[in-house]
């Protein structure tokens, strides 16, 4: 427990103090209910998008283990390293009530067999047709990142809103309450103290006067 | 900003990906070397999207995922299958509302 004077100045400070918790309070209430439904609005959109990308990425891969088994491990293995490579994403951040999330820009990843720059002449089209197919993989992955980037920084920053939450309800606010009660009951304890005094002076006073009175009367 | 993407698992995803124009595709071989290879990654400023395979994710374990906790929006990380198709029953997304919201909800995906 805080050290407490009861006096009618920290009486008042507390009553400030309060109020401003409790109105600090619903703010981060109404923040987190904010939070909560942007964190289900992007839930909602990986469970759209997510399950499209991954049979994408398990066709590519169908299409990838029979260009292997046709045309050789090896030789695929090869036409990998040869090609040419610029898989890049131009990013940039936006906000969403105040928390950072990623935000990408997949421009179109799908490249022509020329673009791939693995020596065409001996290379089948299947292999092209796995290149093509892990590269819409690739675009829309990048969608499914963006998304659970995103999820996972709201999940944070709600942990991080609800703690403080709590922490006003559960610990700060009662606290404070604690306290008012305390310096209310004992000015009160000080107002009957002085009450009585007072009544006990003016009591002898009037004794006095009795005695005074009689002895001149 | 311009970053790149970059890839690590198995021999198969590495492949395909090289195929599809990802300049750095890494093939998991050790727990330690995967694990001090990543923290690399994820300090790079450069990398935008670092794809790990769910099967490697797993053998990397609570650090891998400490890691990514405490990453910031780049680069981001998205946990795949690989060539077999593998993902773990315990769904991350599901574990992260059931710890943000609470255990009651349930989400679905909208019906047609």
């Amino acid at each position: 427990m805080m050290a407490l004077s009861p006096t009618r100045m920290e009486l008042l400070r507390l009553r400030r103090r309060i109020a401003l918790a409790r109105k600090g309070h619903d703010l981060l209430r109404e923040k987190m209910d904010a939070l909560v439904m942007e964190f289900f609005e992007v839930l909602r959109k990986i469970y759209e998008k997510r399950e499209g990308a991954f049979d994408q990425l398990g066709k590519a891969h169908s299409s990838l283990s029979l260009c292997m088994a046709s045309w050789g491990t090896a030789e695929t293995e090869q036409a990998a390293r040869e090609a040419r490579k610029g898989a890049v994403l131009e990013t940039s951040l936006r906000y969403i009530m105040g928390v950072p999330v990623p935000v990408v820009e997949v421009g179109e990843t799908v490249r022509t067999a020329l673009g791939r720059g693995y020596s065409l002449h001996p290379s089948p089209s299947l292999l092209d047709r796995a290149s093509e197919e892990f590269e819409r993989a690739l675009k829309m992955l990048a969608e499914v990142a963006e998304l659970e980037e995103a999820a996972r920084a709201l999940a944070w920053e709600l942990e991080r809103t609800r703690r403080r939450v709590n922490a006003l309800e559960y610990i700060l606010i009662p606290r404070l309450e604690a306290a008012l009660k305390f310096i209310g009951m004992r000015l009160d304890e000080m107002e009957r103290e002085h009450f009585f005094r007072l009544k006990r002076i003016k009591a002898t006073l009037e004794r006095r006067e009795a005695v005074g009175g009689g002895a001149e009367g | 900003m311009k970053r790149e993407v970059v890839v690590v698992g198995e021999r198969e995803t590495v492949t395909g990906f090289a195929l599809a124009g990802v300049g750095r595709a890494y093939l998991h071989s050790s727990r330690e070397e995967t694990l001090r290879l990543l923290r690399g990654l994820l300090r790079e400023e450069g990398v935008g999207l670092l794809l790990v395979t769910h099967r490697v994710a797993e053998e990397l374990g609570e650090e891998w995922r400490r890691m990514v906790r405490e990453k910031g929006p780049f680069p981001m990380v998205l946990r795949i299958p690989d060539r077999t198709g593998y993902r773990p029953e315990r769904d991350e997304l599901e574990e992260m509302v059931r710890r943000t919201v609470g255990a009651e909800v349930v989400v679905r995906r909208e019906e047609e």
